[in-house]
């Protein structure tokens, strides 16, 4: 197991690099500069964007140096950069994981940019993960125990209400109803803990839907299944008999699903930071794809990708935490 | 089910009988300025118009068409790669697993919207290979941008939608590959493709229909960003993704905008869903009659 | 299965339709006010600026949610008019201009201090400019400097020629003698300020340059022979920063001390370069800070500003605080204690925001059209007044048909902009280029040289205004340019029309699709020609439109960058011009440059009308109308008004307790006088409209102007 783990996370590595150098050709790719703007630049404007940020070396180069910075490179003198990881091995200074200056915000670097948006998606994603996985994972086990009652038929219809109703649709509802009609929680801006009431609703209610039914859909099969009709006849009780058998493999289907949706979550959703007006990392990452910013979007993509692929790894290592029939060799 | 099959029929045929009734179309503007306004339902109009004036149910009707599209074909796409891509992983299990689940991986770390952009730049231009060209041309008929468009959409849309189906797939097959039905079979001899979609995959079936019908919703969604990015239905005519976000921005003053999609989509995915309970009843090995 | 199904149908129905009761219920307009409306008890305004700014450093952005917020931080030399964005002074408390138009110089006021207390001084204002034109820094501002003597060369990187004997090779000296000014410019320089050496080295006429790059020199050189000559074995001197037209006058001749006379030196003449002064570009940053702490100098910790107000916190895409600056020199005028800035620029959000009292004013195209109904019967706090602003279609007037002038009247013609107007509500129609309502002293200029020009055409002027809508002329005019429309049933079709080969592209807004949609449907309703429409995601629509890839018309739009008609005529100037038509004309560009050599205002503004109906018959472009303002402000807020910009000088700003005094009607706002706004304006220009007297009468004593100059400086 603890080799399958090592294995796992090593292989991270190359598969990152390799997700940032497709992005990389892809925004290459892609038309139009961080730069181009309603109004067309002077040549001589434009010749100096490009001395400046480095885009009249050969492409080879360009990939190189970047490719260089966000792992580790040796750091010249002239350098004053403190952004990122930077050491020391005898005489030669290392610098480590730096993406760089964002192109858009010039101020700031997009490690800087991360660490200072992240905290705000992260927080909202978390807690509605939270509520998703609690409502969701009770409304589904209890709807699939009283299959055909009107539990179930209420559940159900309320988180296929949760599915059809997009979340560009909800939170303005919800703002109408709770923060103009009723005033009671702000309609926008983070701040306070009744700021966070409406997003993570708003957030929650499609992954609780899903989870609400998938764990229903996932529960009926197993319990179904022999092992549990083994179980029962046995004579243990019915909540041993569900939660420790029906429950472990009821979920697989919940777990396969939320592991890349907790990834997206901390990443934050464009629609709710965009509706509420929150500084997160989601509308951070489509702003920085829509202005062409490079260092920002490969900055992103790599933490991104690293948290998926670390996730997948935790949903892989508690599927057989969950099943003892699946294993790895 | 009845429900599905009227909307079918009335996106459809709909768009026609409104012209011929009242000459509504869903791009017609009319040309008395002081006409080019939302105006509430009425006999005229039964779903009211939108803020150009243009009547909501002849809108409603023609964006169900792209919309019904675009969420069956992208979920039968994600089905059928998703399914198949996800059971072979789970039942080889080891080094074709682990291959198979990091590109999965990295086709899901990719940005999405940057891929459009770049595809749209690539093929939805005047930069349009050929051969894109021949085949739109082939199986468009009408040899303007739109099929083109439609084509990449659907590609852009089955770009995504299997991943997560894939996952959750494999997740399946990883509990079910050593129980003992699949044993029994491996003993008397099925071959590995006869276990995997005769044993393995109807036995995962419940799981995956629930998530096909969650994706039709969410591939709906998606098209409406798309349109954003310029790729998907051209204005002016809307999809139901988009006559909803549309709508919902001035859902305060005209809330008609919003209601009639918003409910039209709803009815639909809700009796999308129970034709999935329903298939899914009728093909779970477990509950069927032999 | 059918008694759940039909259960849960009505579940869903019935939320749907309470939900949707509660919200129309909500928003019926009951009060006078539009939501909360109290006054905050503290003394800070809070306002919605649009998208993050991309920096704090005034010199580096571009965006109008920038220059909003660079205008509290930062001074300049002169400062917008809160009504007409005129400029008045602010840290120049006087200019003079010399007789030619070429040279500008400003006395500055002794007490303006920096935020931590460093003087500001006339050599910080040229370390600013500097700075601004640095090829390191590469603004994209740069080229608003252009207009300074050899700030080009310096931004590019060029070079002077030496000549062997130590003087320098002119431009004059390579161009052809019949092309020579017949004058050597020399003589005919004067100036209002102290000759210096500087000065004589400006005055000298102007100097080659030529690219410091050997590979970029070489292209230009391979294709000029003479040029090659004329460079053979000289030694070329880089372009410095000190070089170009901007010089601190050091009136005592201590270097040591600060001085307060700054000189500009243009090219040529440019009227409308003491507008563009007040631009962000141009305001004072402060040295020793940036040279300091390098590209980390805006962080809140390290940033000195220099205007009213100072940053006090930073939380991008959340919030920026400033507060009232001690030092700032006029301090004793602002009256606001600060302003928290709020990055969003999604409108509903705003308008929740501002209707749950959490906001107190929103910038302009805030209110999306489908509001706009409801929120201009606020009157007190809706603004809909005339921007500095057009917007307009370009065609592709090398791509058939739309090469054809006909076809493009007849496009222009078939579009009923009162129709469109209704439709948009905050849009007003226009035909011409220029907009309406916003240079009064220019229209009545364009009346006069239209009258002129249509009369030899045997037309006038009501004729022309009727280009608004004419679907019967647009008809015949297509069947003229060889697509003839035919009358089907109730309506129109005209089968020759290549629609498949043209396309209304737009960038994705919503506001730019609905205008499509509505050209789409007008061509269609009065021509009998579908053209698709094609929308794009605005970075891969910037390139398409500006190399004209687009085959048919494109979405263009243009804001003013100062407050002259020349902003807009400017587009089509240059063969690498910003209309995107692929049209350019050297006429056109004559005429251009005949118009800022005229220093009589009038005359100057009839050759600027007559460039405008030059390349309006053209027709390269179908205007479609002037953008309104429309914003909202609460009532309390005062001093804040819809100028053509939407840039509004803070300390001008404040917040009114007593509510008899609070605004009335925003209609009325440009014409009501506020007794304080209108004290505080008068005492800043009193130092400028004393001078410009002085001069006045000291040229009508006929004085020399140099003595008026001195008269002026001792005050």
């Amino acid at each position: 197991m603890l080799s399958f783990i090592i294995r796992r996370l090593l292989i991270i590595i190359p598969m990152a690099l390799l997700v940032i150098t497709v992005t990389w050709g892809l925004i290459r790719l892609a038309p139009g500069t961080f730069y181009s703007t309603e109004k067309k630049l002077p040549p001589a404007v434009e010749a100096n964007i490009k001395k400046k940020y480095g885009l009249d070396q050969p492409v080879w180069k360009q990939y190189l140096l970047m490719l260089g910075n966000i792992t580790c490179r040796t750091k010249s003198a002239d350098e004053t950069t403190t952004s990122g990881v930077q050491f020391a091995i005898g005489s030669v200074n290392v610098k480590c994981f730096d993406f760089g200056d964002s192109l858009k915000y010039p101020d700031r670097s997009v490690n800087q940019i991360i660490r200072d948006h992240l905290p705000y998606s992260a927080t909202i994603g978390i807690l509605a993960y939270i509520l998703a996985l609690v409502v969701g994972l009770g409304a589904g086990i209890i709807a699939a125990l009283k299959q055909n009652s009107a539990f179930d038929y209420g559940s159900m219809t309320f988180a296929m209400l949760g599915l059809s109703v997009p979340n560009f649709v909800l939170g303005p509802i919800l703002v109408s109803i709770f923060s103009l009609t009723l005033y009671l929680f702000p309609p926008a801006r983070f701040g306070g803990v009744s700021s966070l009431v409406l997003p993570v609703i708003t957030l929650a209610a499609i992954y609780m839907a899903y989870i609400a039914r998938l764990t229903r859909a996932g529960m009926l099969e197993v319990m179904r299944s022999d092992y549990i009709r083994t179980a029962r006849a046995k004579g243990l009780n019915e909540k041993t008999v569900l939660l420790k058998h029906g429950l472990r493999g009821g979920i697989i289907p919940v777990v396969s699903y939320t592991g890349p949706a907790l990834a997206a979550l901390l990443a934050g959703t464009v629609v709710v930071e965009r509706v509420f007006a929150i500084p997160g990392l989601g509308t951070m990452f489509i702003q920085s794809i829509l202005n062409r910013d490079e260092p920002l979007t490969l900055g992103i993509v790599a933490f991104l990708s690293i948290m998926i692929m670390v996730f997948n790894l935790i949903v892989d290592i508690s599927y057989g935490f969950l099943d003892p029939r699946i294993r790895y060799e | 089910m009845i429900v599905l099959g009227l909307m079918v029929l009335a996106v459809a045929f709909g768009p026609a009988i409104i012209r011929w009734t009242t000459g509504f179309t869903a791009d017609s503007i009319p040309s008395d300025g002081d006409l080019i306004k939302s105006f509430p339902p009425s006999w005229q109009h039964p779903m009211g118009t939108d803020e150009a004036g243009r009547d909501m149910l002849a809108r409603v009707l023609q964006g169900g068409r792209i919309s019904l599209m675009v969420g069956i074909i992208s979920t039968l796409v994600s089905l059928v790669i998703g399914v198949s891509y996800g059971a072979i992983a789970g039942y080889m299990g080891g080094r074709i697993d682990n291959l198979m689940m990091r590109i999965v991986d990295i086709i899901y770390s990719i940005p999405y919207i940057l891929l459009v952009v770049v595809l749209l730049s690539v093929f939805g231009g005047q930069n349009t290979p050929e051969w894109i060209q021949w085949l739109s041309a082939r199986f468009g008929g009408a040899g303007n941008q739109g099929l083109n468009q439609i084509f990449l959409l659907f590609f852009a849309l089955g770009l995504i939608s299997w991943l997560t189906m894939a996952r959750v797939v494999r997740g399946q097959i990883l509990s079910l590959k050593n129980q003992e039905f699949v044993q029994a079979a491996r003993a008397t001899g099925v071959s590995t493709f006869g276990i995997i979609f005769r044993h393995l995959v109807p036995n995962a079936l419940g799981p995956v229909i629930v998530y096909a019908t969650l994706t039709i919703p969410s591939v709906m969604l998606s098209e409406a960003f798309l349109s954003f990015l310029g790729l998907g239905v051209q204005a002016p005519y809307a999809s139901w993704g988009s006559l909803a976000s549309d709508g919902i921005k001035n859902i305060g003053i005209f809330p008609w905008q919003m209601i009639f999609p918003g409910v039209t989509m709803a009815l639909t995915l809700f009796s999308l869903n129970f034709v999935g309970d329903g298939l899914r009843d009728a093909l779970d090995p477990q509950t069927r009659k032999f | 299965m059918t008694r759940v199904s039909f259960v849960q149908f009505r579940s869903i129905l019935a939320i749907v339709v309470l939900s949707s009761f509660l919200i129309s219920c909500s928003t019926r307009a009951s009060s006078r006010y539009f939501g909360q409306t109290q006054v905050p008890s503290d003394n800070i305004m809070r306002y919605t600026t649009g998208s993050e700014p991309e920096s704090l450093d005034p010199q580096f952005v571009t965006g109008q949610p920038e220059a909003r917020i660079m205008m509290a931080i930062y001074d300049g030399l002169v400062e917008y008019h809160p009504k007409t964005m005129e400029p008045i002074p602010a840290i120049a408390e006087s200019w003079e201009l010399n007789k030619d138009g070429t040279e500008y110089i400003f006395h500055l006021r002794k007490n303006a201090k920096f935020s931590n207390g460093d003087p500001i001084s006339a050599e910080t204002f040229a370390y600013s400019f500097r700075r601004g034109l640095s090829p390191e820094l590469a603004s994209r501002n740069a080229n608003l400097a252009y207009y300074i003597k050899y700030a080009e060369a310096y931004n590019a990187d060029k070079s002077f020629v030496k000549n062997p004997d130590g003087t320098f090779l002119h431009k004059a000296e390579l161009e052809d003698k019949k092309d020579a000014p017949a004058a050597p410019e020399t003589a005919a320089h004067e100036t209002v300020g102290i000759d210096t050496e500087f000065h004589k080295y400006l005055d000298e006429p102007e100097r080659l340059t030529v690219p410091s790059d050997e590979k970029e020199r070489n292209k230009i050189l391979d294709k000029d022979a003479k040029l090659k000559t004329a460079l053979a074995g000289k030694e070329l001197v880089p372009v410095k920063a000190t070089d170009i037209g901007v010089e601190a006058i050091d009136e005592d001749n201590d270097p040591k001390t600060p001085s307060y006379t700054f000189r500009i030196k243009l090219y040529q003449p440019a009227p409308f370069f003491l507008g563009l002064l007040a631009h962000q570009f141009f305001r004072v940053v402060h040295q020793p800070s940036i040279e300091k702490f390098g590209k980390d100098w805006t962080k809140p910790a390290n940033i000195v500003t220099s205007g009213a107000f100072k940053v006090k916190t930073h939380r991008p895409y959340d919030e920026l605080t400033v507060t009232k600056d001690p030092n700032y020199w006029d301090a004793a005028n602002v009256r606001l204690d600060g302003i928290e800035f709020y990055p969003l620029d999604e409108q509903t959000t705003m308008l929740n925001l501002y209707k749950a009292g959490r906001i107190d004013a929103t910038y302009n195209h805030t209110i999306p059209a489908p509001w706009n109904e409801t929120v201009r019967q606020y009157k007190d706090e809706y603004s809909l007044h005339p921007e500095v602003a057009v917007e307009y279609y370009s065609l592709s007037v090398k791509k058939p048909p739309m090469d054809k002038i006909n076809v493009r009247k007849a496009l222009a013609l078939a579009i009923d902009r009162d129709a469109l107007a209704k439709f948009r509500k905050t849009i007003k129609p226009l035909v011409d280029f220029t907009p309406e309502g916003i240079f009064p002293k220019y229209e009545e200029a364009r009346r006069k040289v239209y009258a002129e020009e249509l009369a030899k055409i045997g037309s006038n002027l009501d004729e022309w205004k009727a280009r608004k809508f004419d679907a019967e002329k647009a008809r015949k005019l297509m069947t003229e340019a060889g697509f003839p429309v035919q009358q089907t049933g109730s309506g129109y079709s005209c089968p020759t029309f290549p629609v498949d080969a043209v396309t209304i592209t737009y960038n994705t807004a919503e506001s730019n699709q609905k205008v499509a949609e509505f050209v789409q449907a007008q061509w269609k309703q009065n021509l009998g020609i579908t053209v698709p429409l094609k929308n794009m995601e605005f970075k891969t629509f910037l390139p398409f439109r500006s190399a004209v890839e687009y085959s048919g018309a494109v979405r263009n739009g243009w804001v003013g960058d100062y407050m002259d008609p020349f902003t807009f005529l400017n587009l089509f100037y240059s063969p690498q011009n910003d209309g995107a038509t692929g049209w350019w004309d050297p006429k056109y560009d004559q005429m251009l440059d005949d118009a800022n050599k005229e220093t009589d205002e009038m005359k100057r503004y009839e050759i600027l009308a007559r460039a405008e109906y030059y390349v309006i018959s053209q027709q390269i472009v179908i205007p479609l109308g002037v953008p309104g303002t429309s914003w909202v402000k609460k009532p309390y807020i005062k001093g804040m008004y819809p100028n053509p910009g939407t840039l509004h000088p803070w300390k001008f700003v404040y917040i009114e307790r007593d509510q008899n005094k609070w605004n009335v009607s925003m209609d009325d706002i440009m014409t009501t006088e506020d007794p304080a706004v209108e004290a505080q304006l008068k005492t800043l220009t009193a130092t400028q409209t004393e001078a410009a007297e002085k001069a006045k009468m000291a040229e009508q004593t006929a004085a020399a102007p140099r003595e008026a100059a001195k008269t002026a400086k001792a005050e």
